[in-house]
């Protein structure tokens, strides 16, 4: 009995396998070709926004390596005094390397001016700017406006193109003597946004 | 008896002679021939090639994937010309695509169809059979897929990003019919 169970045993195993391999050769027997394409990589475009000083030409992009925001010394011009306003300017490259068009704004915020080491001197100071298209249009006083609650925007500045900001920082009247010697930071936010790319900016 | 049983065996080759010279008189009877041609059993094929595939921008312009750099915006289509070869009486196939890589942007910033097949007739999923095509031996199916970066993108999000396509394989295969096994 034992004997005849192991031969029923085999037998079905056989016949299972046996079943197997027709069923998957029978897939295998039609025929079928396969072609590949590669359809390349999407990659997207830099961001970067390159901004040199006017007076002393150093430069930075406007977002560091590690994705924080640069700061761009001016170094105005001239000794600031009552009557005889220092200047300074940036300049902003748009130094993308996107594909199609790539149209930015850039926009100068308020400034924010802070007294150093104690001193006085900040609520004298008064800062106004304007557009320039040279670099030696900054020291020139005329057409310097204050820049407003909405900040003081760019022309539009296209790929590989640039703009200027000019800055004028003035000293009242009104100072007293004893603010001679003393110095102020001032900070002025430029952001670059990218313009839409069917409509304007 | 011994010539009794000579003659016996004289008798018996003597009838075995006639009948052999009987038997010859057959070849004198009338006979024809006809020759038949079968005729040539023909193969019939089945193939897919890929024709080199072309990126359009949004404005229908075609560009160098492999230079240009998208941003937020940015709309382009992928579109690959597959020449389906099906020749046979049964013939029947399906055809499939393979190994498309996942996105590798943020998930948000972008809008990408899955790549696809379609033919006149519309959409060819796996499910769809192709079978030849009066007067000619060939047929099209074209695959396309749109990456969309959203100009709703915001602040650096995704810049210098990389999202390789790999390589895209399709595959065509014959389909059982009714008469084949």
């Amino acid at each position: 009995m034992r004997i005849k169970r192991s031969l029923q045993a085999a037998a079905l195993i056989a016949a299972a396998v046996l079943l197997g391999l027709l069923t998957v050769q029978g897939s295998y027997a039609l025929w079928n070709a396969t072609t590949s394409a590669a359809p390349g990589s999407v990659s997207s475009a830099s961001f970067d926004m390159a901004m040199t000083a006017v007076n002393s030409g150093q430069t930075t992009n406007m977002t560091l390596a590690n994705g924080t925001a640069a700061t761009l010394t001016l170094s105005p011009a001239g000794t600031l005094g009552p009557g005889t306003p220092v200047y300074g300017g940036v300049q902003v490259t748009n130094n993308t390397n996107a594909g199609g068009q790539f149209n930015t704004v850039i926009t100068a915020g308020q400034p924010t001016i802070a007294n150093v080491s104690g001193g006085t001197l900040a609520s004298y100071i008064s800062v106004t700017a304007k557009r320039a298209t040279s670099t030696a249009d900054c020291s020139n006083s005329a057409g310097y406006v204050a820049i407003g609650a909405g900040g003081l925007d760019s022309p539009t500045v296209a790929k590989n193109g640039s703009t200027i900001f000019c800055f004028q920082a003035s000293l009242s009247s009104a100072a007293p003597t004893s603010l001679k010697g003393q110095a102020v930071n001032i900070t002025l936010p430029l952001t670059a946004r990218q313009c839409g790319v069917s409509g304007g900016c | 008896m011994k010539n009794s049983t000579l003659i016996k065996g004289t008798a018996a080759i003597a009838v075995g002679a006639a009948l052999l010279l009987g038997g010859g008189g057959t070849l004198a009877n009338w006979n024809a021939e006809a020759a038949a041609a079968p005729g040539t059993i023909v193969a019939g094929d089945l193939n897919v090639t890929a024709a080199a595939g072309v990126w359009t921008d949004r404005t229908g312009a075609t560009i160098n994937i492999n230079t240009y750099k998208v941003v937020p915006g940015d709309k382009l289509t992928y579109t690959q010309a597959l020449t389906v070869t099906l020749v046979g009486d049964k013939m029947a196939a399906s055809v499939v695509l393979a190994n498309v890589p996942a996105n590798t942007f943020t998930a948000d910033n972008v809008a990408i169809s899955p790549l696809k097949l379609t033919n006149t007739a519309g959409d060819v999923t796996s499910n769809t059979v192709l079978k030849p095509v009066n007067g000619s031996a060939t047929q099209t199916v074209t695959a396309s897929t749109v990456f969309e970066f959203k100009s709703t993108t915001t602040g650096r999000s995704d810049v210098a990003k990389n999202y390789d396509l790999g390589n895209v394989s399709y595959t065509l295969t014959q389909l059982t019919q009714t008469g084949l096994s």
